[in-house]
């Protein structure tokens, strides 16, 4: 039987990580992954829908291209290659993957395609092969969680109800989509699909899509994708589904839309197949862990969408990180207030920290300060002033609490406040760090200098 | 080369006067052998030897006056470049740059003796820094393996700041916690908010903090009996240093001074009125009179009459010091900690002189521009613990004074005049004495005669 330090039960951006940060600092690895390195994350999740979602801004682009001067003779004439749009992010998939593969080679990390059941804690099964170890962490990520309504089964099975996995393999251009749901995802692929020329109908339970976020995000984006022609039904009660058309409640009377796909984006639900010998404490979101990554098991270690702290790929990496520091002798942990969150909607949406609500209700004497994207240089030459920076941030010392970001580049702008918030700096700070012009990042210092007195670029009464 | 620094302990204090110079050039030492003694105001700091070595040159005489800052030995501990026992301020501009060329120079000297030892080398505090204690920091320098290109070195640099968030730095400053010793449990030991919301709420700190180590230059010297405690069911806390300050002298003057308590009630209904009526006299020469003014008076008096009471004991030639001068200290709370501020040649003073020094002294104490000369060379103290409402106390000496007056707070109460109880306002008086020197018979007699001064304003300010 094979001897190791460590046992990862799953390949994603949680477990492979782990596996080289634990390498790293002087473990025995094994990985063990059922599909293919890189997990949803980079198969079915963040990297190939970021791929898609490029060609669909290109589109858009190109079908304004006049109004940047550029004239396209017939605007007919640009179509969408279907086929080449899928096999473009195939290609692109594939190389993370492999890009993964190597890392995982080069760090001697000892890496087994099967599904591995534990037999107890410190014995994996792996096709038929038993593997010992003496710690293991436990990243088996989540799945799509279908939910309870009359038909949907059926639909999934027929290829019409499909999750996130089937909207981004398929087959041909949809001329119309369901949405069920208004969460990320949902804004994401109605971003997507909007952008490429389907219809898109968002049915929403609750009056706002979004609805964790701070307020002047969701509005400005539930604003922003009405505008681009994506219908959103909130308050929407689903009742059925039955062929391509959806059954829904909507004040009292019973609606329906009927479209050639069904999303269904109600949420995922942690994987727990394979480890039930190890009688590990499940709460609501999932495996129970403390500070430390460690569960009520000693030496077993939980990370990423099982856990369920935050369903995101960058978190599954850091607990993995935690969990391989914690088991090589060195305790560190995540504050998850200060961990990002990204929307990839055009314009795209970062946000870090309290939102405004969620500060108030925390006690802090909170003070905001908003600054637009329209009054920004580098923002209108690209021709997208959508958007904003919002700081909230503590009046006592000035401590930035929150930053909410939407703009053409508002995920990439996101990792500026995270630095901020790690170092708990402050809008002093924010405001006196020179920030270069012309860039978008711009919005940041001058948002900071509103939150202090007054910003420079906009007249503030 | 090691340099011994005078390392600021605290309170405000910038300078002192060396005491006792305990070692002698090329004498070996130890590490933690007393070196020399620093007399300030509070303390009278045996400091030790940071590290081992041979005492190379000695900068400074017994009786010298030296500042915070003074490198007052020089130690040979056989190392290369200069170290010493005092750090930097929060920031030290340039000072990486510095580091890093001086031992670039050193390394290139002697690149085939140095080869496999790392080579420590000084590092510059900031000017004016007020640091407590030393922080060892990893300023090590590796020098090139010898391998490979000769001339090159490969250098690995940990700056030697203090890292500190700047919400951390702010709320230190707001809550009045020295972010020097607080131990940062952020990456690289930085402090984090948290931690000053520890160090502020007296709460132990989380034990991460790898690359500094916070010293303390003066250990408390008492000795007491292990304290033996279930770890577990225990918080423990450290000492800040003007905690220690304040224990050591405390403990000094305690175990030193067999205490003895008079205390007795003062009828100052006649000063209460009196002095309502001198107000205006006083505020026409933009004056603040205080009772405290009243009371130094009156004080001074009384150990003109009871001399034994402004006098000190040398217990080595066994005799007794009275001393000539009448320097009144006056115990102020200030948002640092206690300080006494010394009213010099009381005796010589008015009431409006005394009342405009103590306005003087107390502004100054609060706002840390006191320098030495106004806390030192006290004989007698007063500490006005009335101001907080208390009324009688058992104050400590302050070591080597005879006595220390506690006064409380003036209160009316139903008292008995000529059979027949009436409101007075009365003042209670709790005298702390030394027990060597003066017997409770004179010292009740001092407080009587103090009370007596105070119970008749007009006597007071005719002697």
């Amino acid at each position: 039987m094979k001897q190791f330090d460590i046992a990862i039960l799953g390949g994603g951006p949680g477990g492979y990580v782990a596996a080289i940060k634990a390498s790293q600092l002087g473990a025995k690895v094994a990985l063990i992954e059922v599909d293919k390195l890189g997990g949803v994350c980079l198969n079915v999740g963040c990297i190939p829908t970021k791929t898609l979602l490029r060609s669909a801004k290109l589109y858009q682009d190109l079908l304004a291209s006049a109004s940047f001067g550029i004239d396209i003779p017939d605007i007919a004439d640009v179509t969408i290659n279907w086929e080449n749009l899928m096999n473009r992010k195939d290609s692109v998939v594939k190389k993370m993957v492999s890009g993964v593969q190597q890392l995982m080679k080069y760090n001697g990390i000892e890496v087994m395609n099967g599904f591995g059941t534990a037999i107890d804690a410190h014995t994996i099964e792996v096709n038929g092969e038993k593997i010992s170890a003496k710690n293991l962490i436990l990243a088996t990520g989540s799945s799509v969680k279908l939910p309870e309504i009359e038909g949907i089964e059926e639909g999934y099975k027929n290829g019409v109800v499909i999750d996130s996995t089937g909207a981004i393999a398929l087959k041909k251009h949809p001329k119309s989509i369901t949405i069920l749901g208004g969460g990320v995802i949902a804004v994401e692929f109605a971003t997507l699909f909007n952008s490429l020329g389907t219809k898109v109908t968002m049915l929403q339970r609750s009056d706002v899509i979004l609805k964790n976020l701070d307020e002047d995000v969701r509005n400005t984006i539930q604003r922003h994708l009405i505008t681009e022609g994506v219908e959103i039904l909130t308050n929407t009660t689903l009742k059925s589904i039955s062929g391509q058309t959806t059954y829904y409640e909507l004040e009292g009377e019973v609606k329906t839309v009927t479209s050639d796909f069904i999303l269904a984006s109600l949420g995922r639900a942690p994987n727990l197949k394979g480890i039930e010998n190890l009688k590990l404490k499940v709460g609501r979101k999932g495996v129970e862990v403390d500070r430390h990554m460690e569960t009520n098991v000693k030496g077993i270690y939980a990370i990423g969408d099982m856990v369920g702290k935050m369903m995101l790929a960058h978190v599954a990496s850091a607990e993995g990180i935690v969990a391989a520091e914690a088991i090589m002798g060195t305790k560190t942990e995540i504050d998850y207030n200060k961990v990002p969150a990204c929307i990839y909607s055009f314009p795209e949406v970062g946000v870090i920290g309290y939102s405004e609500e969620e500060a108030k209700k925390a006690g802090f004497d909170v003070g905001t300060s908003l600054f637009p994207l329209s009054a920004n240089g580098k923002a209108m030459a690209e021709g997208e002033t959508t958007g904003f920076v919002k700081i909230v941030h503590d009046k006592k010392y000035g401590e930035v609490l929150g930053v909410h970001i939407v703009a053409s580049h508002a995920t990439d702008m996101i990792a500026e406040a995270a630095v901020s918030l790690e170092l708990e700096g402050t809008i002093y700070d924010l405001a006196k760090t020179v920030h270069p012009h012309p860039t978008l990042s711009e919005i940041v210092m001058e948002a900071a200098h509103g939150a202090v007195d007054k910003p420079i670029h906009i007249i503030k009464k | 080369m090691f340099h011994v620094k005078f390392a600021d302990i605290g309170e405000g204090i910038h300078e002192g006067v060396l005491l006792k110079i305990l070692v002698q050039e090329d004498q070996a030492i130890k590490e933690g052998e007393d070196l020399f003694t620093i007399e300030t105001d509070k303390v009278n700091a045996e400091i030790p030897s940071p590290t081992d070595g041979v005492v190379k040159t000695i900068r400074f005489k017994v009786g010298d006056k030296v500042n915070v800052g003074d490198v007052i030995i020089i130690l040979d501990d056989g190392k290369e470049g200069v170290r010493s026992n005092m750090e930097g301020g929060e920031t030290i501009p340039e000072s990486k740059s510095e580091v890093q060329s001086e031992s670039k120079s050193e390394v290139q000297s002697e690149p085939q003796e140095q080869s496999n030892q790392p080579v420590k080398v000084a590092v510059k505090e900031a000017n004016g820094a007020s640091v407590v204690g030393q922080i060892e920091v990893s300023s090590d320098l590796i020098a090139s393996s010898g391998e490979g290109r000769g001339s090159e070195t490969v250098q690995k640099h940990m700056t030697s700041r203090i890292l500190a968030t700047p919400v951390a730095r702010k709320m230190a400053k707001d809550l009045g916690v020295d972010i020097q010793k607080v131990v940062g449990t952020g990456p690289q030991g930085r402090v984090m908010k948290a931690d000053i919301q520890t160090a502020s709420s007296g709460l132990e700190p989380k034990p991460s903090a790898p690359h500094f180590e916070v010293q303390s230059p003066e250990p408390v010297r008492a000795s007491h009996p292990q304290v033996k405690v279930e770890e577990d069911r225990v918080q423990r806390i450290p000492m800040t240093m003007l905690r220690k300050t304040i224990a050591q002298n405390m403990t000094l003057s305690k175990y030193t001074i067999p205490h003895t308590l008079v205390m007795d009630e003062a009828d100052v209904s006649d000063l209460v009125t009196f002095k309502a009526e001198t107000k205006a006299m006083a505020e026409a020469q933009e004056i603040k009179l205080t009772y405290l003014a009243f009371f130094i008076k009156a004080v001074v008096l009384g150990l003109k009459q009871y001399d034994y009471l402004n006098a000190s004991l040398d217990s080595e030639k066994d005799e007794i010091i009275l001393k000539k001068d009448f320097n009144i200290g006056i115990a102020v709370d200030t948002p640092d900690g206690l300080m006494v501020p010394v009213i010099k040649s009381a005796d010589h003073m008015s009431l409006f002189e005394i009342a405009k020094k103590i306005e003087e002294l107390t502004e100054k104490a609060r706002n840390k521009t006191i320098g030495f000369g106004d806390l030192s060379g006290g004989t007698f103290t007063i500490t006005n613990y009335g101001a907080v409402g208390a009324s009688f106390g058992a104050p400590i000496i302050k070591f080597p004074e005879a006595g220390i007056l506690g006064v409380g707070a003036i209160v009316k109460k139903p008292v008995v005049v000529d059979d027949e109880i009436v409101i007075r306002s009365i003042l209670p008086l709790s005298l702390s004495f030394d027990h060597r020197i003066i017997d409770g018979a004179n010292a009740g007699r001092f407080v009587g005669y103090v009370k007596m001064l105070l119970a008749n304003p007009k006597l007071l300010v005719m002697l």
